[in-house]
């Protein structure tokens, strides 16, 4: 691998090769995950869904912490990974800081994947993602888990290094572009997630290994500041990528840099204590705890959110109207490029975000209705909204624009590619909001057979519940087909794709 | 004017425009209001999760359910002990690889204070068909004052994953209405 | 003119749009759909504090 730079002839910004490298190998393993994710959902959903309840209890069980290990973790993470690299050594023209550290780091991630996934399938580690103490899994499952944080965390110190190798070697001028900013954001609470992850982490390692207690309220307090936070990582990362699809895709302008900025400062400020909404409803804390930190300190990253959920439309609306688009008040939406998979996906990951996942993740988060929510299917049901419906889908939309600018590919199967944000939104529309919907009878989630068979007790919930599990089912595999439209394209157009050179605009 | 992608020179503190002011301000009152509703809540509505919350170990728990069982029990339902306690009295829950014990009979309009706990790993108390959820944690005791409004039969699921036999978890609670609970405690409101 | 495989936004990258500060920032149908927001997310989050007043005493 060399230094070498080369020049996009599209955006006109200087690549480092190493940085190209090291997103694509990030990409590809993201990608991995993504397809063992997707085929677990499809297992899983089929089971939840009582008219097949697919597979045995105890598969159920192990597929469902493979899902959300692979799609939660591994997915999102290595993903964000390469969009750390992308804002950073790309966005800034800039070479990556320390090139072998970095494919350590991403040795060390894989390798951690590798253990994670090992213990998982081989039925050593039937914990589901949040692995509560005192469930019990092998010590190589926390291992995993460790090694890839430290990865993740060695990927995180060296994007500061670019930015501060891309300030001293002056590759740009003024302040660091708003995507930059963004990501920057992400990464400084990628630090405060990752040190609540250590702080559980190995504990709970040394404990697997019977060297020290672990209490269990104590476990759920730290776990969360790891699994909260990490939410508000995909969050600022969503936001940000938000930002660069809105002006790749129809120019939108950021209508002012203060307010924007000011917005992801929130984020950071507000989150370390976040974990609190997942412990409302848990014996461990008292109210003023609870209403304080539930609320991230009256609600400012709520209000940050709610911001951006503002100045990223506005945005793409003052570019598209300085560009001719100002009849009426939806001319600038109506005229917009509907058809390039990056407009669409950026355009359902705001609304599927804000208005699904949004309202219920604030509605849920507070502290008495909790107790109409908590651990029923309105859980997943809200962040499906969020973390699928919104940053994965928006990550797949920029996805058909790294295609092109990194990897140097057309795009495989076009027109497939032009629905697929419309399948896996609309699919991930129905889906999340039949989950939420089942969830306000009551219904567990996490849960292998809701019609109760073998209980003690007999419990039928109403016949409406029956129904909507089974639209949820149609939407969750409309979304899964989506998906695989996803995988296929992209793995396609970046193995066997045609090369950009041919016939592009030079 | 820029986009996101682009490093923008000079100074970009400037004061925002009235639409974004607006939109700031307006997002900021309905923030003020999400976090009013909560202490609101505590003082004027009836339904909060704090409770009495103590530590206990798993045997100290399980032998207080124990005793409580001894002193109340009035039958058996699926080898489940039932048990009937006074108005106004502390009843014990206790969630263990894969039960809920035991069956508890209430009565219709009278506060209890209901512990729970687990012996063994974290469970989920929900209650069908009314969805009343709250996390059963071991090693603590979470008592929470209850006043069941309406009579029939309820079912607990357990809603957090506990293992292999996590489905199986479903416990039982009766409550009397409110006619027979003035039988039962001689008339006395 | 998009051609196949290539998005849009990079065979023909929008305008820039630097030719003209525009001082107005109107951005009225955005108002409109972010007052949509709002009034979706006071409805859901009053609903559910109706449902759960529904419910046991607990305290
Ligand atoms: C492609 C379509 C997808 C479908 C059909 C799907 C379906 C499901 C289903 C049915 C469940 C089980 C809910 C339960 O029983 O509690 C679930 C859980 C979950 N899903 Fe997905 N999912 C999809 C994509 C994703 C993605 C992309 C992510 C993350 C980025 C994700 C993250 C999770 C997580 C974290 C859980 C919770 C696991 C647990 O409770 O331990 N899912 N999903
Ligand atoms: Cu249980
Ligand atoms: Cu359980």
């Amino acid at each position: 691998m060399s230094d070498r730079f080369r020049l996009c002839p599209t955006t006109g910004l200087k690549v480092h090769a190493q940085a190209d490298a090291l997103i694509k190998a990030n990409a590809v393993v993201a990608t991995v995950a993504l397809l063992i994710g997707g085929v677990t959902a499809v297992l899983v959903m089929l089971t939840r869904w009582q008219a097949i309840h697919l597979l045995p209890a105890d598969w159920f069980y192990r597929l469902l912490t493979v899902h959300g290990m692979n799609m939660l973790i591994f997915f999102i993470l290595f993903f964000e990974m390469a969009v750390l690299y992308f804002a950073s050594a790309v966005l800034l023209n800039s070479r990556v800081a320390a090139p072998k550290m970095a494919w350590s780091a991403f040795v060390l991630m894989v390798a951690g994947t590798g253990l994670v996934e090992w213990t998982m399938f081989t039925g050593r580690a039937d914990v589901l993602f949040t692995s509560y103490v005192p469930l019990r899994a092998h010590p190589a499952f926390y291992l995993g888990v460790i090694l890839f944080a430290v990865g993740a965390l060695v990927v995180v110190s060296i994007f500061f290094a670019t930015l501060v190798v891309a300030k001293r070697e002056k590759t740009y001028q003024g302040s660091v572009p708003l995507v930059t900013f963004g990501a920057a954001t992400a990464a400084i609470i990628a630090v405060i997630t990752l040190g609540h992850g250590a702080a559980i982490y190995i504990p709970t390692f040394l404990w697997s290994l019977n060297l020290m207690h672990v209490d269990a309220q104590v476990y759920r307090l730290v776990w969360w500041g790891l699994g909260h936070s990490s939410q508000q990582i995909n969050v600022a990362a969503m936001v940000s990528v938000w930002y660069l699809l809105g002006g790749l895709t129809v120019g939108a302008v950021v209508l002012n840099e203060k307010i924007s900025r000011s917005a992801f400062v929130l984020y950071v400020l507000f989150i370390s204590m976040a974990s609190a909404h997942h412990l409302l409803v848990d014996p461990g804390m008292g109210a003023a705890w609870k209403v304080w930190n539930t609320s991230y300190a009256m609600y400012l990253a709520v209000l940050a959110s709610m911001v951006h959920g503002f100045t990223v439309p506005a945005g793409m609306e003052l570019g598209q109207r300085l560009r001719g688009y100002t009849k009426g008040l939806f001319e600038w939406l109506r005229k917009a490029p509907w058809g390039d998979p990056g407009f669409s996906a950026l355009v359902f990951s705001v609304i599927i975000f804000g208005f699904v996942g949004g309202i219920t993740g604030v509605t849920f988060g507070t502290e008495q209705i909790n107790i109409i929510a908590h651990n029923t299917l309105r859980i997943p049901g809200h962040f499906h909204a969020t973390v699928v419906g919104g940053t994965a889908l928006a990550f797949m939309g920029v996805t058909y624009y790294v295609i092109p600018l990194i990897f140097r590919k057309r795009i495989a199967f076009w027109p497939l590619a032009r629905i697929q944000p419309y399948l896996f939104a609309g699919g991930m529309l129905v889906f999340s909001v039949a989950m939420t919907f089942a969830g306000t009878f009551g219904v567990p989630r996490r849960h292998w057979d809701i019609s109760f068979q073998q209980a003690p007790f007999e419990v039928q919930y109403a016949p409406a519940v029956d129904l909507v599990i089974g639209v949820m089912a149609v939407g969750g595999l409309v979304a899964a087909l989506g998906g695989g439209i996803y995988i296929l394209v992209t793995v396609w157009s970046v193995f066997f794709g045609q090369p950009m050179e041919k016939g592009a605009r030079a | 004017m820029h986009t996101g992608l682009e490093s923008p020179t000079g100074v970009w503190w400037k004061p925002a425009h009235r639409t974004e002011k607006l939109w700031v301000a307006i997002a900021f009152g309905w923030c003020m209001v999400l976090f009013a509703m909560m202490p609101l809540w505590h003082w004027k509505g009836g339904q909060n999760p704090t409770g009495i919350r103590h530590r206990v170990t798993a045997e100290a728990f399980a032998q207080r359910t124990q005793e409580f069982i001894d002193t109340y029990q009035v039958g058996e339902e699926a080898g489940i002990p039932v048990v009937e306690p006074p108005a106004g009295s502390d009843i014990y829950l206790v969630g263990a690889m894969w039960s809920w014990r035991p069956v508890l009979r209430l009565r219709q309009g009278v506060q209890y204070t209901l512990h729970l706990s687990s012996v063994d790993v974290n469970h989920g108390f929900n209650l069908y068909p009314i969805n009343v959820n709250f996390q059963v944690v071991p090693g603590y005791d979470y008592g929470l004052r209850v006043t069941p409004t309406a009579a029939g039969e309820f079912q607990i699921v357990c809603n957090e994953f506990c293992g292999i036999g996590h489905h199986l978890m479903v416990g039982k609670v009766i409550v009397l209405p409110a006619e027979q609970t003035a039988a039962v405690t001689g008339g006395a409101p | 003119m998009s051609f196949h495989g290539v998005p849009q936004g990079v065979t023909s990258p929008p305008a820039p749009a630097s030719a003209g500060e525009d001082e107005s920032h109107k951005t009225p149908g955005t108002l409109v759909l972010v007052f949509v927001f709002l009034a979706a997310f006071v409805v859901y989050y009053f609903v559910n504090w109706k449902l759960l007043s529904f419910l046991w005493r607990i305290g």
